[in-house]
């Protein structure tokens, strides 16, 4: 049997046509991976080294509980469930899965339509889901649903001090209040990881460029609010409100020792965790700073301070009161007549008796008009002194310089001058009023208010004054007399306060401006004062009561919040009572 | 016309005895499996922490090593039988049977896949069923099943037409052929939307025709036929004229959000980024995710990434040394049956290792096709050791170039001498 089978054999054939394609892939591969390595190190490169960014934490909040601070705003970490509806295959059971987990965290919409949604591949399908609830769901392994970590703010005390707070937007930004003014020391410095990331922007190990910097993160701050005392200072506005019917209110407690603020608070109010459910925007100010306004007859304290300390009164002084007073084209009534005659300065404070007080502006003039003079010391005390109409440098947002027309100006005139004295004719935040009042009653040292105590470090307050202190304000002995002027003011209207302590107060009741016209009908209940013991006055408090087309008053409106709370400030305090 | 062949064998094993197999087969298999397993270990655990990311399953770092690792193992065994116990005679006789079976397989998958839906058994993606899905194990290709009942069936038969010289005839052989292409493009290509593995199918087939010995017009004809088939498949197809779009519009900026280009891109990406040496083992980043299939049909160019420029001529090179050393069994190999099996099996082998390593080059369109050997996955995997068992079988049947030449008939010792160089005959032959 013959056997030439190589004849019909090609095997040459298929080996130069298999040669020749090796070849030809060698080439290509010398090309791609010799000629053009560099060409696509830079594709690799930029596709796959990522900047991540590390988040801070956000510096948490904390108040005093007495000297001890306790947390106010704290951190919390909460997942974000999305869906990327490109690789979802069962949408029925993600739906079900996710809402048997965490109904309440579910966005608002349909649910399987947002799954069919193909043109992306990230759908959110519920928010600030909390970390076991993302396990149960993470657990029945749905193909297509995945997590994203979230840090959240988180309110111990649900509304309380929202508006000295404020909150944190979605774009993790402070809004209002110590979080906006100071968001950049609560923010902290993020921190950076260059590295190769998964197609998921995951990080891998691997690669020599990988860069990595710590975050650093924000300052956990100290208010020098009081929990207690705000809590009982919100809790007596409300209650101040209901029973006045006044619709809006606002109150400060400030040590005039040290200008800081123990309690700041208006109404209504929200609450930080639900800020996204606001109607209205003026639920988040703060107005006892943003607000400035006219705060009436709470001045005349001011005036009698700026007469004895300019020696042109005494307590006892008289002057000759005859109900009205006309200054230029304008006549300046009282509001309690009949005291007409000679009176002393005590009773004019007492009763709140505007004359009085424009006779003091005159005195500090020639005894007679109220010259350019008098006109510049008053402005002199209000304004550069005490604080009116110029900013206290406090740390919240947004604050109100308010307007004290300086005599210099055409405005600054004798007959607005005339109205400042008893507390008209000028806007002013009850944060400046509170400053400036401290500094009359506390023997003459002006301290620029503060809400920032320090900061919290491994379980420490590390303590920081920026105030600004300023002595001789006016004389300790003028302090003094004026001191005990407003405390007979206040004991000649009220015997409510707990005997043996030393409490006075001004009230004040303004007609209030719209559209720059005086609204009849429509007047601010205001009260202003301190407590404590006769060597030392522990507490500053100011209230302010408003409505629209009410007419509040600052002794029957104002006065009882301002008692409630100064008798429980008493207590907290446990200052020994005097005889 | 059968026994007419099984003359021939017989008279073929009078004169060739059997004789030690080829070993050298068996080297190069071994390194580019071991270059496998390397490769697999290295980038399976991004490979279940992406499939964990992105399905929420919960695969093990080792998940795809030791599923590669059975692979593997199953494939050995199914060498050593192929190599040993299953002989090809046998396997002969039931080609006809085989090839039935193939076309049944496929026949079944398309009645499950595209007629009733039954997604518990089948495994379907934009319109193809490809996979018959066998719950617990695995993922089953029948069109490799059926690319084997082709490559024995007409082993068998084309060998008849060769010993009674019809190989030319329109007939007999040519039309036969042709309609059993025609069956099988149905399903691979129209049902299963598979142009790379009916390419294979049709390089299987036509190294067989080219060593059967087709004449140069016939052959000419038939590749020029093809080309013009291949065009209209390719035009009617919009899913293959994006990529052939893409192909030939170059891929530079492929930013786009076709998936083709994206494909090719980071194909190109992870070969060109790997330069000379590669970025070592386990340094992949494109594996992360970045290159689609990067575990099976991609995995030449991470082996690009890894190993760089001198890895892969490396492993071309085995792959040249395997397909030249079947090519050179073949040759002698004077049974016509063993003949044609050898040229079949490298074009199989051939075909994928080209269509893949061309598309993952850019040099040609992409083409969903395995790397034999490399990528992971067990059905081809392991009809790869099949083919390479039964050509392991072949080469204890050859016989040296001076017998085929001469025809002699009497035996002495150098029927004995196995491919290449001479041995003595006591030594550790059979």
């Amino acid at each position: 049997m013959k056997l030439d089978l190589l004849k019909g054999s090609r095997s040459q054939f298929l080996v130069i046509l298999l040669t020749g394609v090796m070849i030809l892939i060698v080439v290509r591969l010398f090309w791609l991976q010799i000629v053009q390595h560099d060409h696509y190190t830079a594709l690799a490169n930029r596709e796959q080294m990522k900047h991540l960014v590390i988040p801070a934490n956000r510096g948490m909040i904390y108040a005093l509980d007495g000297t001890t601070p306790a947390p106010l705003v704290m951190n919390q970490q909460v997942y974000t469930v999305f869906a990327d509806p490109t690789v979802v295959t069962k949408h029925q059971e993600v739906e079900q899965v996710v809402r048997e987990v965490a109904a309440g965290e579910m966005v608002d919409g349909d649910i399987q339509e947002m799954l069919q949604d193909t043109s992306t591949q990230y759908k959110v399908l519920a928010r600030n889901v909390s970390l076991r609830q993302a396990e149960l769901i993470r657990e029945k392994k749905l193909s297509g649903v995945g997590f994203q970590q979230v840090s959240k703010r988180v309110y111990t005390e649900g509304q309380l001090a929202s508006q000295t707070l404020g909150f944190v937007n979605n774009e993790n930004k402070g809004q209002y209040g110590v979080e906006e003014r100071l968001n950049d020391r609560l923010t902290g410095t993020d921190g950076v990881l260059k590295s190769v990331t998964d197609v998921a922007n995951v990080p891998l190990s691997i690669g020599k460029n990988n860069i990595r910097q710590d975050p650093v993160d924000g300052e956990s701050l100290v208010l020098t609010l009081d929990l207690n005392i705000q809590s009982k200072a919100e809790q007596v506005l409300a209650a101040g409100l209901e029973r006045s019917g006044a619709t809006d209110g606002s109150i400060m407690v400030m040590d005039p020792n040290t200008g800081q603020i123990k309690a700041m608070a208006s109404l209504p109010t929200y609450k930080p965790e639900e800020f996204t459910k606001v109607q209205d925007a003026k639920q988040f100010v703060n107005r006892t700073v943003s607000e400035p306004y006219e705060p009436g007859s709470v001045l005349k304290t001011f005036t009698v301070a700026t007469g004895i300390d300019m020696g042109v009164i005494t307590p006892d002084a008289t002057f000759y009161n005859t109900d009205s007073v006309r200054i230029e084209d304008r006549t300046i009534g009282n509001v309690v007549k009949g005291l007409t005659g000679n009176i002393s300065m005590q009773t004019a404070l007492n009763n709140s008796l505007n004359t009085g007080m424009v006779n003091i502006a005159q005195r500090l003039g020639n005894g007679e008009y109220i010259t350019k003079g008098a006109r510049d010391t008053m402005y002199e005390y209000f304004h550069n002194r005490f604080g009116l109409g110029e900013l206290t440098g406090i740390q919240v947002t947004n604050e109100q310089r308010g307007t004290v027309i300086s005599p210099d100006e055409a405005e600054g005139n004798a007959v607005r001058y005339s109205n400042m004295a008893f507390g008209q004719g000028l806007n002013v935040t009850m944060v400046q009023v509170c400053a400036g009042f401290s500094s009359i009653i506390n023997g003459g040292t002006y301290h620029s208010p503060s809400v920032i105590a320090g900061t919290y470090e491994d379980g420490q307050i590390r303590k920081e004054d920026n105030a600004t202190h300023r002595k001789g304000v006016i004389s300790t002995e003028a302090s003094q007399q004026t001191r005990e002027m407003i405390y007979k003011a206040r004991n000649g209207f009220t015997s409510d306060d707990k005997p043996g302590y030393y409490v006075g107060g001004k009230t004040g009741t303004a007609q209030t401006i719209e559209n720059g016209q005086y609204v009849m009908n429509q007047t601010d209940g205001t009260y202003l004062g301190f407590g404590g013991t006769k060597s030392e006055s522990k507490y500053v408090i100011m209230v302010q009561v408003s409505g629209k087309g009410m007419n509040l008053e600052g002794n029957r409106h104002a006065m009882p919040i301002f008692t409630d709370l100064s008798n429980w400030l008493l207590e907290y305090y446990q200052l020994q009572p005097g005889e | 016309m059968v026994e007419r062949a099984r003359r021939t064998v017989s008279a073929a094993r009078e004169l060739v005895r059997k004789h030690r197999p080829d070993y050298r087969l068996i080297s190069y298999t071994a390194v580019l499996v071991v270059i496998g397993l390397i490769i697999i270990f290295a980038i399976g655990p991004q490979r279940a922490n992406l499939l964990n990311e992105t399905f929420g399953s919960s695969l093990g770092d080792s998940y795809f090593i030791l599923r590669q690792t059975m692979s593997v193992l199953i494939a050995m065994g199914a060498f050593i039988a192929f190599a040993f116990f299953f002989k090809f005679d046998w396997i002969l006789k039931h080609s006809g049977k085989i090839l039935l079976a193939g076309f049944g397989a496929s026949a079944l998958l398309a009645l499950f896949g595209n007629v009733f839906h039954v997604e518990a058994i089948t495994q379907c993606a934009l319109g193809a069923c490809r996979w018959f899905v066998i719950p617990g194990i695995g993922t089953l290709q029948p069109s490799e099943f059926l690319k084997f009942g082709v490559l024995i069936f007409l082993a068998g038969f084309l060998a008849a037409r060769m010993r009674s010289g019809e190989i030319n005839s329109r007939d007999k052989t040519l039309i036969p052929v042709a309609a059993i292409l025609a069956v099988c493009a149905f399903f691979i290509v129209i049902l299963q939307k598979d142009l790379g593995t009916g390419v294979a199918l049709i390089a299987i087939v036509a190294s067989m025709m080219t060593v059967a010995g087709i004449s140069p017009r016939i052959g000419a004809f038939a590749a020029a036929g093809l080309v013009v088939l291949g065009v209209v498949t390719i035009v009617i197809a919009p899913h293959r004229m994006e990529r052939m779009m893409t192909f030939l519009s170059g891929d530079e900026a492929a930013t786009a959000v076709d998936g083709g280009a994206y494909h090719i891109t980071h194909a190109k990406i992870a070969i060109g980024s790997g330069g000379l040496f590669g970025l070592g083992i386990g340094n992949s980043v494109q594996a992360a995710g970045y290159l689609p299939e990067a575990i099976n049909d991609s995995v030449f160019a991470i082996l690009g990434e890894t190993f760089g420029f001198l890895g892969l001529v490396f492993i071309l090179g085995m792959f040249y040394l395997l397909l030249r050393r079947i090519l050179k069994i073949m040759d002698h190999l004077p049974d016509e049956r063993y003949k044609l099996l050898a040229a079949g099996v490298f074009g199989w082998i051939g075909s994928h290792v080209i269509i893949n390593v061309a598309a993952m080059t850019g040099l040609m369109p992409l083409t969903g096709i395995t790397l034999p050997l490399l990528s992971f996955g067990g059905t081809s995997m392991v009809f790869i050791a099949v083919i390479l068992g039964l050509v392991f079988q072949a080469s204890q049947y050859t016989a040296h170039r001076s017998d085929l030449k001469k025809g002699k008939k009497d035996e002495d010792s150098r029927s004995r001498r196995r491919v290449g160089r001479t041995r003595y005959a006591g030594r550790r032959s059979i």
